[in-house]
C-alpha cells in the first residue's frame, strides 16, 4: 500500500522541533526494548538469593517483554485519547516506580509482578507513543527519523550493560535496582520533549456512517467540501462503534496489514534466539568468556550502525516507494546469513558472522515500523501498532524457550541457526511474494475505481444541471405566482 | 616398525587408616588408566590427569611395548615437575616383550611426575593435583542490613565434610548452626555447600571461609561479605530524581515561554489541510498514490 500520507490534516514538519522528539523517542525506544536484556546480569545472584533455578528468574525478563508488547493496544487507546506525552511521562513513571519497589522484594512473585507486570507496561507506554509521535513529525524523512529511532536499542543495551555491572558490583543487586528505578525515570524527560503537534483534527461528522455506506456518491461529493478527516471516529452507537472510537479494529480487514503479520509472526519467532544463544554458542566454540561478551558489543555496533544507515537509505527516492520489498529483501538477507553463518568457524569466522548478523538485524528493526506506517498511514498508525504488538508478543513470548528447548534436544547450537535461518528466509519471500501480489490487486482495484469515479462524476454532473434547471423553473414559477398574487 | 608404548597408572591401597564411612560410593580407591603412545607421538608428552582425593599411596607405572631389536634393558629415570628425581635411574628389564617402570609415590607429595625413556624420548607426564574450588568469585557479595545472604562453595569432587568459618583478624571462627540456628543455616548437598546469613547487620561483614575437607588436606575459598545501610544507594538515586525533575520542569517551562508569543499563531496552521498534496516530496511519481487519495475521499 503506497504511503497514505494524505491523512494527515497538516504538514509535517520533517525537521526543527522534530529531531529533539527523534532523540526523545531514541531514548524510549532504546529504554522498551534494551532493559529486559540488560537485567540479565543480575539473575545469578537472584537465583541464589530466593533459592530458585536459572528458568524460573528468566521468567523476569521474559515476562517484561511480553508485557511491552500486550501493553500495545492499551497504550494506543491512551495516545488516541491523550496524545503521546502524557503517556509517556506515566510509562517512565511506572517503570521507575516499578524498579524502586521492587528493590524491596522478598519473593520471586514480588518481582515478576513489579518487574514483568508494572515495568512491562510502563515500557509499553514508552514504546508505542514514540513511534506514533515520530510519525506525525515527519513525513519525507520518515524512515532516516524511524531509523535513528530504533538505533536507541542497542545504543542504550551498549551503556547499560555495562553500567549494570558498575551497579553490581558496588551496589548488589538490590541498590542497583534503586538506582536504575532513578535511570529510567529519564524516561519522563525524554516525554517532556515530545511536544504535541498543535493541530487537533477537527472532528465534524455531518451525517452518520450508516448514510455513509447506502449512498457513497452523495457522502463524496459532501466530503470534497467539508473537512472530515477521519475515518475511524463515529458517533458511537452500539457496542462496536464505541471500541472503535477508542481503537481502529476495521484495520483487520487491511489485506496488506494481514500478509505483513503473518510475516512478521513467523519472522519473529526466529529473530530472537540467535541473539540469546549467541554467547553460550561462542563459548561451546571454545571461546572464553570475554571474548565471547564482546561478541555482544560487536553486534550492538553493527545494529547501530545498520539501523542509521538504513534510515538514509530507505528515504531516497528509489527505494522509499518500494519499502514493502526492501523490508522482505532484509528479512532474507538475515535468514541467509544465519543459514550460512554457522558454517563459519574460529574466531575470525564467528566475529564476521556477527557483523553480518547485527547489520541484517539493524536494517531489518530500522524497517519494522516504518513498513507499518508506510501501510497503514500515520493517523491509524496508533492503533494499529498496539494491536500488532499485542498479536507479536506470542512468537517473542515462546521463541526462546523454544530453541532452548531445541538445544537441550539436540545438543547443538547449530540447530538454532539453521531454524531460525529457515524461518526467517520463509518470512521474507513470503512477504516478497505477497505484496507482490497485493499490490497488483490493488493496481486493478484502483483501475476499476477510476472507471467508476469517471462515470459516476459524469453522472453527477448530469444530475447537477438537471437540479438547476429545475430549481430554475420553480423559481421562476414562484415568482409568476407571487407577481400574479 | 611401529612401537608403541602402553603406559599404565594404578592406584593401590596401602593401609586405609580412616573406615571412610562419610565417603561416597565415587571415591573406588582402585583406579587404572591406560594410555597408549604411538610412533607419531614419540615426541609429544602424554598428560594423564588424576585427582588425589584419600590418604592412599600412589604407585605410577609406566609400561614401554614393541620396542625395536628388543633389547634385553632399557633405561629411564623420573622427573618431578620438570627436574629429575635423583637417584631415579633405573634400569627396567624386559618382561614378556614389556618394560615396567615404577615409582611410589608419597601422597603428600604430589605434583606432576614423568616417567622418560631415554631409548626413544618417549615420556609420559602424570600430572597428579588436590581438588580445587569451582566458580572462585573474586568481587564481593554486597547485601543490605536487615537482608539474607547466601554463599555458596562448589567443588568439582565430593569431600568428606564442609565448614564454615568467619575470618576474625588471622583467625577463623567455625560457624555453629545449632548455637545461633536463628542466624545461619548451613546446606550441604555433595559437592555444593551453601551458607544463608539471616538478619544482617554491620558485624556480619568481613571474610567468610568455606572448607572442604579430604583425607590429604581440606581445600579452602574465601568470600568477601560487605553489608551496607540502604542509604549508601539511596544518595545517587536521590541525585538521579532531582537531575529528572529539574531537567523536566526547565523543558516544560522553555516551551510555556516559547507559546506565549507565539499563540496568536497557532491557529492558522488548521486550515494547511487542502494544502497536502503539494508537500510530498517523495515519490510523487508513484501513480497510485493519486488513486489513493481519490479512494481516502470515497470512504
Amino acid at each position: 500500500m503506497p504511503p497514505a500520507v494524505t491523512d494527515l490534516e497538516y504538514t509535517p514538519p520533517d525537521g526543527g522541533w522534530g529531531w529533539v522528539v527523534v532523540f526523545a523517542s531514541f531514548i524510549s525506544i532504546g529504554f522498551a526494548f534494551s532493559f529486559p536484556k540488560s537485567l540479565t546480569i543480575y539473575f545469578k545472584e537472584i537465583q541464589e538469593h530466593f533459592g530458585i533455578s536459572y528458568s524460573e528468574i528468566a521468567w523476569v525478563s521474559s515476562i517484561m517483554m511480553a508485557t511491552t508488547y500486550a501493553g500495545g493496544p492499551v497504550s494506543s487507546v491512551l495516545v488516541n485519547r491523550y496524545g503521546s506525552r502524557p503517556v509517556v511521562m506515566i510509562g517512565g513513571l511506572m517503570v521507575g516506580a516499578a524498579m524502586i519497589t521492587s528493590s524491596f522484594a522478598n519473593s520471586v512473585m514480588h518481582l515478576f509482578i513489579c518487574v514483568g507486570v508494572i515495568g512491562g507496561f510502563g515500557l509499553a507506554f514508552n514504546l508505542q507513543p514514540s513511534l506514533t509521535i515520530t510519525a506525525k513529525y515527519f513525513s519525507s524523512k520518515r524512515p532516516i527519523a524511524n531509523g535513528l529511532a530504533m538505533a536507541g536499542s542497542p545504543v542504550l543495551l551498549s551503556v547499560l550493560a555495562p553500567l549494570n555491572q558498575f551497579l553490581f558490583d558496588n551496589f548488589g543487586w538490590r541498590g542497583s535496582f534503586l538506582i536504575l528505578g532513578g535511570v529510567l525515570l529519564h524516561c519522563c524527560v525524554a516525554g517532556s520533549l515530545m511536544r504535541p503537534i498543535k493541530i487537533k483534527p477537527s472532528v465534524k461528522k455531518p451525517t452518520p456512517p450508516s448514510v455513509t455506506e447506502v449512498n457513497p456518491t452523495h457522502q463524496s461529493v459532501t466530503e470534497v467540501d467539508v473537512n472530515n478527516p477521519t475515518a475511524e471516529t463515529v458517533n458511537g452507537k452500539g457496542c462496536v462503534e464505541k471500541v472503535n472510537r477508542f481503537i481502529d479494529l476495521s484495520i483487520f480487514k487491511h489485506r496488506g496489514l494481514l500478509i505483513y503479520l503473518v510475516g512478521n509472526i513467523v519472522m519473529l519467532f526466529g529473530v530472537f534466539a540467535p541473539i540469546v544463544f549467541l554467547v553460550p554458542y561462542a563459548e561451546q566454540h571454545g571461546i572464553d568468556e570475554h571474548d565471547a561478551a564482546l561478541l555482544l558489543s560487536v553486534l550492538a555496533l553493527a545494529d547501530t550502525v545498520a539501523c542509521t544507515g538504513t534510515g538514509f537509505i530507505a528515504s531516497t527516492g528509489w527505494i522509499r516507494p518500494n519499502i514493502q520489498y526492501f523490508y522482505s529483501f532484509a528479512v532474507s538477507c538475515c535468514g541467509v546469513c544465519l543459514l550460512t553463518g554457522s558454517l563459519l568457524t574460529g574466531y575470525v569466522g564467528l566475529v564476521v558472522y556477527t557483523v553480518m548478523f547485527g547489520l541484517t538485524y539493524g536494517i531489518v528493526s530500522a524497517l519494522k515500523f516504518e513498513v507499518l506506517m508506510d501501510l497503514v498511514g500515520p493517523h491509524k498508525f496508533s492503533s494499529t501498532v498496539g494491536l500488532v504488538t499485542v498479536i507479536e508478543c506470542i512468537p517473542v513470548l515462546l521463541g526462546p524457550p523454544i530453541f532452548g528447548l531445541l538445544v537441550d534436544i539436540f545438543e547443538d547450537y547449530k540447530c538454532i541457526h539453521f531454524t531460525s535461518g529457515g524461518m526467517m528466509l520463509t518470512s521474507g519471500v513470503f512477504l516478497f511474494i505477497m505484496n507482490y501480489y497485493n499490490y497488483r490487486q490493488l493496481e486493478n482495484k484502483e483501475k476499476g475505481s477510476r472507471r467508476e469515479l469517471q462515470i459516476n462524476s459524469a453522472d453527477k454532473i448530469a444530475a447537477r444541471e438537471e437540479a438547476n434547471d429545475k430549481e430554475a423553473a420553480v423559481n421562476m414559477r414562484s415568482e409568476d405566482v407571487t407577481y400574479s398574487a | 616398525m611401529a612401537y608403541i608404548i602402553h603406559c599404565i597408572l594404578l592406584l593401590l591401597y596401602c593401609d586405609t587408616i580412616h573406615s571412610e564411612a562419610t565417603s561416597s560410593p565415587e571415591s573406588n580407591p582402585v583406579i587404572t588408566i591406560r594410555k597408549a603412545l604411538s610412533r607419531g607421538e614419540s615426541h609429544v608428552k602424554v598428560v594423564e590427569e588424576s585427582a588425589v582425593l584419600s590418604l592412599q599411596t600412589i604407585e605410577l607405572l609406566c609400561n614401554l611395548t614393541d620396542i625395536p631389536n628388543n633389547p634385553p634393558s632399557v633405561t629411564g629415570y623420573w622427573t618431578k615437575d620438570g627436574q629429575e628425581i635423583e637417584n631415579s635411574k633405573e634400569t627396567v628389564n624386559r618382561n614378556d616383550d614389556q618394560y615396567i617402570f615404577k615409582r611410589t609415590i608419597p601422597v603428600t607429595d604430589v605434583g606432576n611426575y614423568s616417567c622418560v625413556f631415554r631409548e626413544n624420548d618417549a615420556q609420559v607426564t602424570f600430572v597428579l593435583d588436590v581438588p580445587v574450588m569451582k566458580d572462585k568469585r573474586d568481587k564481593p557479595i554486597v547485601t543490605y542490613i536487615g537482608d539474607t545472604v547466601v554463599l555458596k562453595c562448589n567443588l568439582k569432587h565430593i569431600p568428606k565434610t564442609w565448614n564454615w568459618y568467619k575470618a576474625n583478624n588471622t583467625e577463623k571462627d567455625l560457624i555453629n548452626v545449632t548455637a545461633s540456628p536463628l542466624k545461619y543455616k548451613i546446606m550441604i548437598h555433595k559437592n555444593v555447600t551453601k551458607l544463608s546469613v539471616l538478619n544482617l547487620t554491620e558485624a556480619d561483614a568481613g571474610m567468610y571461609i568455606c572448607s572442604g575437607e579430604f583425607d590429604i588436606r581440606a581445600i579452602e575459598s574465601q568470600l568477601e561479605l560487605r553489608v551496607l545501610s540502604f542509604l549508601e544507594p539511596l544518595k545517587p538515586f536521590l541525585v538521579i530524581v532531582v537531575e529528572v525533575i529539574v531537567l523536566v520542569t526547565l523543558i516544560l517551562l522553555c516551551e510555556k515561554c516559547k507559546k506565549r508569543p507565539d499563540h496568536d499563531t497557532a491557529t492558522t496552521e488548521n486550515d494547511v489541510y487542502t494544502e497536502q498534496t503539494s508537500k510530498l516530496t517523495h515519490s510523487d511519481s508513484n501513480g497510485m498514490e493519486t488513486a489513493t487519495r481519490q479512494r481516502k475521499l470515497e470512504q
